[in-house]
């Protein structure tokens, strides 16, 4: 009975140390091919909808190309500090009608280009 | 004399000789009466309709229309006692300070005086539409235990607050014909004269008094009444067709030696779902898009406005954005939602979407602008056309402000918001009206530039008066009957004075 319950603890404490491992490193997520931005592009979880909002982004950057928009990007800190802090700055653009932060659209405008 | 009667059974050529004629049984006619009822005037108000309403009587009420597309003028009112009320939404709110100053922004804004001017009268104003204790914006910590008010981050929009006249056996606000009825009877010194038409406003020689009003029945009776002073309290679509209609003396109408009446004429636009509103958490307290009545008996519901400080650091005018129905997002709309929240680090899984109403203050337009047609109606009276306006500045300002509570929204990490409309044709496309009508006898100081003083006297004229939203310069985005019922109050007031 001890053994048996020390086998299913070394089991258990496999499965929890594997499961940390899928969401560190994203085993069982979507998977994209490798691009020069992925330092930025990492940073979206789910690209797939950033891709689709991207696609309107795009169009409110006239001129815009994946290693300008990149260099913008890596200048200005993490998305997630970004996108946070951008509103109360009153960095906000419009994208197909929808209000967002000008960091969000363009780090989907990027995912849009790669 | 005392109580309803009926004009048609008037002797013909009678003359009725009251200390005071009010003209128009609506809000502000009736507001007035009572108002003056125990001044120990002879008080004559005089309803072109009766007790319900009558198609003959309402076809009065048919004009032409030209411009952007509104509501046929015969529709957006009622003619019977107790006028619009009939069929008003009970929407009630204070104006705000803002909507008094002159401001540079808008053109031809500016009362001849501030708020706290007609504050003596918001209390009994809101009796008389029954609203309910005053609560408004302080409504905040009262309603806490229905739910949360949408956070929003520091910025120029607010959840606001309006309350409702008391519905009855649960369906009507107050109509003020119904309500009242037995108030104006029992009032000594009140005549209500029903189906009572007032066909022209005659003035002296030197135009500067009312002689007497010419009034006539459908059933073809025509009599006089002889008032020392009169109120015109016909709605402002009314009041401007009767001054410019009685032009035997002054050439362009009564009043309109400035050629200001009519003009300005306004309205609440309210564009159908305007904008998209998601709440990442799902979560909206229910008294934003339903009632919510208090313990103390309030009816209230919240919406969005703009702050006065907004206004002035983004050049917009007052509106009110409210939350409608649930709606559900397309695709490319998850996929803006799913992208943004995750950003902000936001799980959005639970997030929910609703459409967004709104009501529009309207910037002032001289071309915005009622004229008398060609046509007659039966009374021998001209109709009117409207010449009906609606810029793309308007539209813009409003705009401006929706996205800034967006901006607010995302600040909060809230929610976020989508923008319905872009192009004029979009907005005219969703375009609805509140029938609110307003401005075209407005109030300024200077004869130039307005067709009453502070006092609601008409320029040049001495012993008439107008009441009612049609002398509002400029209206914000509150519901005008409790606060037209307000300045009402004020003007019997001023009357007490000049008749003792």
């Amino acid at each position: 009975m001890r053994r048996r319950g020390l086998l299913g603890g070394m089991v258990a404490a496999a499965l929890v140390a594997a499961g940390g491992a899928a969401w560190r490193f994203h085993l069982f997520g979507p998977h994209y091919p490798p691009t020069p931005y992925d330092d930025l592009l990492n940073q979206i979880a789910d690209r797939e909808p950033a891709r689709v909002f991207g696609g309107a982004a795009l169009k409110t950057m006239p001129g815009t190309n994946a290693a300008g928009l990149a260099g913008m990007l890596r200048g200005q800190g993490t998305l997630a500090a970004a996108a946070a802090s951008d509103p109360a700055k009153d960095r906000v653009t419009e994208v197909s009608g929808w209000v967002v932060p000008k960091s969000v659209a363009r780090y989907a405008a990027l995912a849009a280009l790669v | 004399m005392s109580s309803f009667l009926d004009a048609r059974a008037l002797p013909k050529d009678t003359v009725l000789t009251p200390d005071l004629a009010i003209i128009g049984g609506g809000p502000a006619g009736i507001s007035l009466a009572l108002h003056l009822a125990d001044s120990g005037l002879n008080i004559l108000l005089l309803e072109s309709g009766g007790m319900t309403f009558a198609p003959p009587t309402q076809s009065l009420y048919q004009g032409s229309e030209t411009g952007v597309s509104y509501v046929p003028l015969e529709s957006g009112r009622l003619r019977y006692l107790g006028g619009s009320t009939n069929h008003w939404g009970g929407w009630c709110r204070p104006l705000d300070e803002i909507d008094f100053e002159s401001r540079d922004w808008v053109p031809h804004s500016g009362w001849p005086f501030a708020r706290k001017e007609i504050e003596p009268y918001f209390a009994r104003a809101q009796e008389l539409v029954e609203a309910g204790p005053w609560v408004y914006d302080a409504a905040d910590s009262a309603v806490s235990d229905s739910g949360p008010v949408i956070k929003l981050g520091e910025g120029g929009v607010y959840t606001s607050w309006f309350q409702f006249s008391k519905t009855r056996n649960g369906v009507l606000p107050t109509h003020f014909g119904e309500r009242y009825q037995a108030d104006l009877k029992r009032a000594a010194h009140v005549t209500t004269l029903l189906n009572a038409n007032v066909t022209g406003i005659r003035v002296s020689h030197d135009a500067g008094q009312v002689d007497h009003l010419d009034v006539a029945t459908l059933s073809g009776n025509r009599f006089t009444v002889k008032p020392r002073h009169a109120v015109l309290a016909a709605g402002a679509i009314e009041c401007a067709r009767i001054l410019l209609a009685s032009d035997d003396v002054m050439k362009s109408g009564v009043g309109n030696g400035n050629d200001l009446v009519g003009r300005f004429f306004a309205d609440h636009p309210i564009p159908r779902n305007v904008a998209t509103l998601v709440l990442f958490d799902g979560r909206c307290a229910p008294f934003y898009s339903n009632f919510l009545t208090l313990p103390n008996g309030a009816v209230m519901r919240a919406g969005l406005s703009p702050r006065a400080q907004f206004l002035k650091s983004h050049g917009v005018v007052g509106s009110l954005t409210t939350i409608e129905n649930e709606v559900k997002l397309d695709p490319f709309a998850t996929a803006a939602v799913e992208t943004t929240a995750e950003a902000l680090g936001i799980d959005a899984s639970r997030g929910r979407a609703f459409s967004l109403g709104c009501g529009m203050e309207l910037l002032p337009d001289p071309e915005r602008r009622l004229t008398l047609s060609g046509e007659r109606d039966a009374l021998g009276m001209p109709r009117l056309n409207l010449a009906m306006t609606i810029t793309d500045d308007d539209f813009a300002r409003f705009r401006v402000t929706l996205a800034e509570l967006g901006r607010q929204l995302l600040a909060a990490k809230t929610g976020m918001i989508h923008l319905s409309y872009s192009t004029r044709a979009e907005w005219l496309k969703a375009m609805d009206w509140g029938n609110h009508h307003l401005g075209t006898t407005r109030m300024h100081d200077d004869p130039k530039r307005g067709v009453v003083d502070a006092d609601s006297k008409v320029h040049g004229v001495g012993n008439l008066y107008v009441a009612g939203s049609s002398v509002f310069p400029t209206y914000g985005s509150s519901n005008p009957t409790m606060n037209l019922v307000a300045l009402t109050l004020r003007l019997g007031d001023h009357l007490k004075k000049v008749m003792a």
